[in-house]
């Protein structure tokens, strides 16, 4: 891998896997030591209630979109994407206004009330930096989740993207470009949100135009 | 700089950074964490190391790595080696971190001093305790021998010396957790094919699972390899009253009627047989007993069997012949937790005699029983009690019992009779039949029955709760354990062991220095002259390699000779053969071939209640962990929208649900999720003990409602012969 090639982080899912069992739930949670009764991740059951009766179990975690509302909703410049494509959170600047968490139409993020700010899923930027997969990727059962660079053609993202039919989950008015992919077939498409913001702030227009 | 003190992390190859990668701390520390970790630890700053070690949230044992960051263990990650996992860990196995540093843990040695279960200790050093349980011990063994004094170890990698003490201090009265779990099912597949073989379920292009719940009720590999197989086209099919999880990702799913298993599987045997669908070339070579089944099922046609299964006929001829469509790679998933029905053996029996049907014995995707790998051991000539009654205690009140795992529903009932003679200590190691042993009120009967209870655990169990001495133990992560052998499917044959992973905390000690310290003091000494360093060496002594992978990858693995490998060789049977008619039965009084009994019809205004597991309760002991408590914080009811209507039940609102021998209040879920006839509670809560805060006071106990009927043939616990009623309050 030659190293100027700026990383691009991504995760594919194939939900047809997920059983369920809040593996990476509890992971998570113990890894960036996430306080009682918050998540960075989740996983969406979609119940069929017709005669044949099956679930859908889809896995799922803050989306490090390319043009991510919550960085244009952040008063402060204290949430920012990096170069590898997380979107990350400076706590020095974080004031916990929470318009992020309000913009993201993922739900993906939550105030942190210990640590008094913002917090999301950062792809356990502390483990890539130790050589390691996220905790959420690498503790799943049935290894629904796949992690890697998408911009080296060799991984199995980059391949997965190539060979699959994949799909994205995008919000009503805005695409904020995210970087989870989902296998097409998935049923769970439409639960994204429309950004809101409180009355005294707003995005840049420039935001909505772009999306 | 990382520390490495265990051979190589593969799990570091992925972005193949080079070995400069700064070791940074993660984010705020958690204060609990700190504040359990002794000073004394001699920690040292900035340390980062990774150990291996094996789960033990339950008894699956898999593999993991453990982050040990300035002296306390931060995280637990799969150990990708460890093929028995996959390398995986689930909810309970992360939480693991929240068993060691839980602040209900169990810190020294508990007398206690008011009345039985009334929660009044007396804090007591490990000299007083060991010599006051010594002193019980030996007035008990001089006053009603040594075989009034009962041992219960759990699934342990340690119980192995509870078993061992047991067994030089003189008592054949050792009961395991295993009679409320699988014993009819070992039964049933014992005397069918002489042993009891494993599902090769990832090579599997067609499994009907009765009755298990394997994408919840984790078992490693299969519901693992379950999920594998079905991405590999293999067909799911289960027969379940609830819309369990498996359920719901399964290709077909029929809501059986509870307690009918055995009348679905005989028609199947039935469609096989009258088709010439069944392995004609199997059935003639390997089996006996083959025209007394084909006599004995004619009646048992899918027309009959769907009055009983509720399950039309059309779908069970369907069902059998596309079973036999993709036979021998096919199956009937003999399940694991059988303790269901008075007629569990049997209900067994008949999945057991339809994969025989299909030839799948020793074939991939069938039935297969890999070598497990043998370790040595130490030996010692028990002493011998001249003043022992003949037999355990238990002993005639099953058919058939295993005399290595007794019966808790038996001993227990023996214990309150004092019959055929008195029972007056018990000795129990991580294992909780307050709460998984059905009817709550009868283990208390049988405690009070006893002059004397001592209970070695982790936390403050409701079991520990009625003990008179209460011992804390180690978790896993603390403790050298021996090395455990182990079969996974066709994964691998397998070895694994603990070391400490961190100091233990508090004052907790292993159960192998308690048995090892009372029998010193019981003159016993010179048969635990041993460590159990020696212990492993001597299990270790001809397998060199093993010690090695251990060391190096955590866990040994032996891969392939799965299938195929018992082929012109006998069975383990009286016909060496597989016995589709068992003689050994006949003689003994019980039917040789299943015969159908319908279950007792569920009484107007009533309910069955059954029993199950979701993925992240491993029976009672996981509820009151931290995090998998953030999961489920109490357990509710799980009642039919037709019957709640009726009863003017709400959902989330509370019911009582009363049997015969008890009633527990909790939240209804009203959902179509299970029958109308039939109700479902999760196991673990509605604890009696304080020392469990997160959930005392939460949720009903199941083990409270359940009635203790008893599998004739095995005596399993029969815990889906209960009726209950529900009502609003």
């Amino acid at each position: 891998m030659k190293q100027s090639t700026p990383k691009k982080y991504g995760i594919v899912i194939d939900a047809s896997k997920c059983i369920d069992c809040k593996a990476c739930m509890i992971a998570c949670k113990v890894e960036n030591n996430i306080p009682e009764g918050a998540w960075r991740n989740w996983i969406r059951p979609s119940w069929d209630t017709g005669d044949g009766r099956k679930a859908e179990f889809q896995p799922g975690q803050c989306m490090q979109c390319d043009t991510p509302s919550c960085v244009a909703a952040c008063p402060v410049n204290a949430t920012y994407k990096q170069p590898d494509g997380i979107v990350a959170i400076d706590p020095k600047k974080c004031i916990s206004c929470g318009n992020c968490v309000t913009a993201c139409p993922y739900g993906a993020r939550y105030r942190n009330s210990a640590r008094q700010i913002a917090d999301k899923c950062d792809f356990c930027e502390d483990r890539l930096k130790r050589g390691e997969e996220p905790a959420c990727v690498i503790t799943c059962p049935t290894k629904t989740r796949v992690f890697g660079d998408l911009n080296d053609p060799a991984s199995k993202v980059s391949r997965l993207l190539k060979d699959e039919k994949l799909v994205r989950v995008t919000a009503p008015h805005v695409d904020t470009r995210p970087n989870i992919y989902y296998y097409q077939g998935t049923r769970l498409l439409d639960w994204a949100v429309t950004p809101t913001l409180p009355g005294n702030v707003h995005m840049s227009r420039e935001f909505w135009e772009k999306t | 700089m990382p520390m490495k003190t265990k051979g190589t992390m593969s799990r570091r190859s992925f972005m193949k950074l080079s070995a400069a990668a700064a070791a940074t701390t993660v984010g705020s520390s958690s204060r609990i964490l700190y504040a359990l970790v002794s000073e004394k630890q001699g920690t040292q700053p900035n340390q980062l190391r990774d150990q291996f070690s094996a789960c033990d949230m339950c008894f699956n044992k898999c593999g993991l790595i453990a982050r040990v960051e300035d002296g306390v263990v931060k995280k637990l990650d799969p150990n990708p080696k460890s093929l028995k996992s996959r390398g995986m860990l689930c909810a309970r196995g992360n939480a693991g971190v929240r068993q060691l540093y839980d602040p209900d843990r169990l810190k020294y040695p508990l007398l206690r001093k008011g009345q039985r279960g009334e929660g009044r200790w007396q804090r007591l050093s490990w000299e007083q305790a060991l010599d006051h349980a010594a002193e019980q011990m030996e007035r008990i063994g001089q006053k009603y021998t040594r075989c009034g004094f009962l041992f219960m170890a759990g699934t342990d990698m340690q119980s192995t010396f509870v078993h061992h003490f047991a067994e030089v201090y003189g008592s054949y009265n050792v009961i395991s957790h295993e009679s409320n779990c699988l014993l009819s099912r070992n039964r049933a597949f014992l005397d069918t094919y002489g042993v009891v073989p494993t599902p090769d379920i990832i090579h599997s292009k067609h499994v009907i699972m009765p009755g298990a719940n394997r994408f919840e009720a984790l078992v490693t590999p299969d519901s693992i390899d379950l999920m594998t197989a079905m991405q590999n086209g293999c067909k799911l099919v289960v027969l379940d009253p609830r819309f369990t999880k498996t359920a719901a990702l399964a290709d077909e799913w029929f809501a059986i009627k509870p307690g009918t298993d055995m009348a679905f599987f005989l028609a199947v045997a039935q469609v096989l047989i009258s088709e010439n669908l069944y392995d004609q070339k199997f059935v003639a070579e390997k089996t006996s007993g083959f025209e007394e089944l084909r006599t004995h099922v004619q009646p048992y046609t899918p027309e009959w069997a769907a009055g009983e299964t509720e399950i039309p006929a059309k779908d069970i001829r369907r069902l059998a012949r596309e079973l036999a469509a993709a036979a021998p790679t096919a199956m009937v998933y003999p399940g694991r937790r059988s303790s269901d029905y008075k007629d569990s053996t049997q209900i067994r029996r008949s999945f057991a005699i339809v994969n025989a049907l299909l030839g799948n014995w020793d074939q991939k995707g069938g039935l297969i029983l890999p070598k497990k790998i043998k370790t040595g051991s130490i030996s010692h000539d028990p002493p011998f009690y001249e003043d022992n009654p003949d037999d355990r205690v238990d002993a005639g009140r099953a058919q058939m019992m295993f005399d290595e795992e007794g019966s808790f529903k038996h001993t227990r009932d023996a214990v309150i009779e004092g019959k055929p003679y008195p029972i007056k200590g018990w000795l129990t190691y991580k294992t909780n039949p307050m709460q998984t042993g059905a009817n709550r009120n009868k283990t208390i009967e049988m405690i009070h029955k006893l002059d004397f209870m001592v209970t070695v655990d982790i936390a403050m169990s409701d079991t520990a709760w009625m003990a008179d001495l209460v011992l804390p133990a180690p978790s896993y992560l603390e403790r050298q354990d021996p090395v455990s052998a182990f079969l996974a499917s066709s994964a691998c044959s397998g070895v694994l062991t603990r070391d400490p992973v961190v100091p233990a905390l508090f004052e907790s000690k292993p159960v192998f220095w308690i048995v090892k310290e009372l029998a010193k003091r019981l003159d016993l000494a010179e048969y635990f002259d041993f460590t159990i360093e020696d212990f492993r060496k001597a299990q270790l002594k001809k397998l060199p390699e093993v010690a090695k992978a251990l060391k190096n990858d955590g866990v040994y693995n032996l891969v392939g000779h799965s299938h195929g490998i018992h082929e012109g060789k006998p069975f383990k049977t009286r016909s060496k053969k597989i016995e589709l008619y068992n003689s050994r039965y006949a003689e003994n009084g019980i039917n040789p071939l299943p015969v159908y009994r319908p279950p007792q019809a569920v009484p107007e205004n009533h309910f069955r209640i059954v029993v199950g597991r979701n993925a992240y309760i491993t029976q009672s002991a996981s509820t009151n962990n931290t995090l998998l408590w953030e999961l489920e914080h109490e357990n509710c009811l799980w009642i039919h929208p037709v019957p709640a209507k009726r009863l003017g039940i709400q959902n989330e609102k509370l019911v009582e649900v009363q049997s015969a021998v008890g009633k527990g209040w909790l939240k209804a879920r009203v959902t179509e999720d299970t029958r109308p006839d039939t109700v479902y509670m999760d196991t673990g809560f509605g604890v009696i003990s304080e020392g469990l805060s997160k959930i005392f006071g939460k949720g009903a106990c199941i083990a409270d409602v359940l009635e203790d009927h008893a599998d004739r043939i095995s005596g399993n616990m029969a815990m889906h012969e209960t009726f209950v009623t529900v009502s609003k309050i």
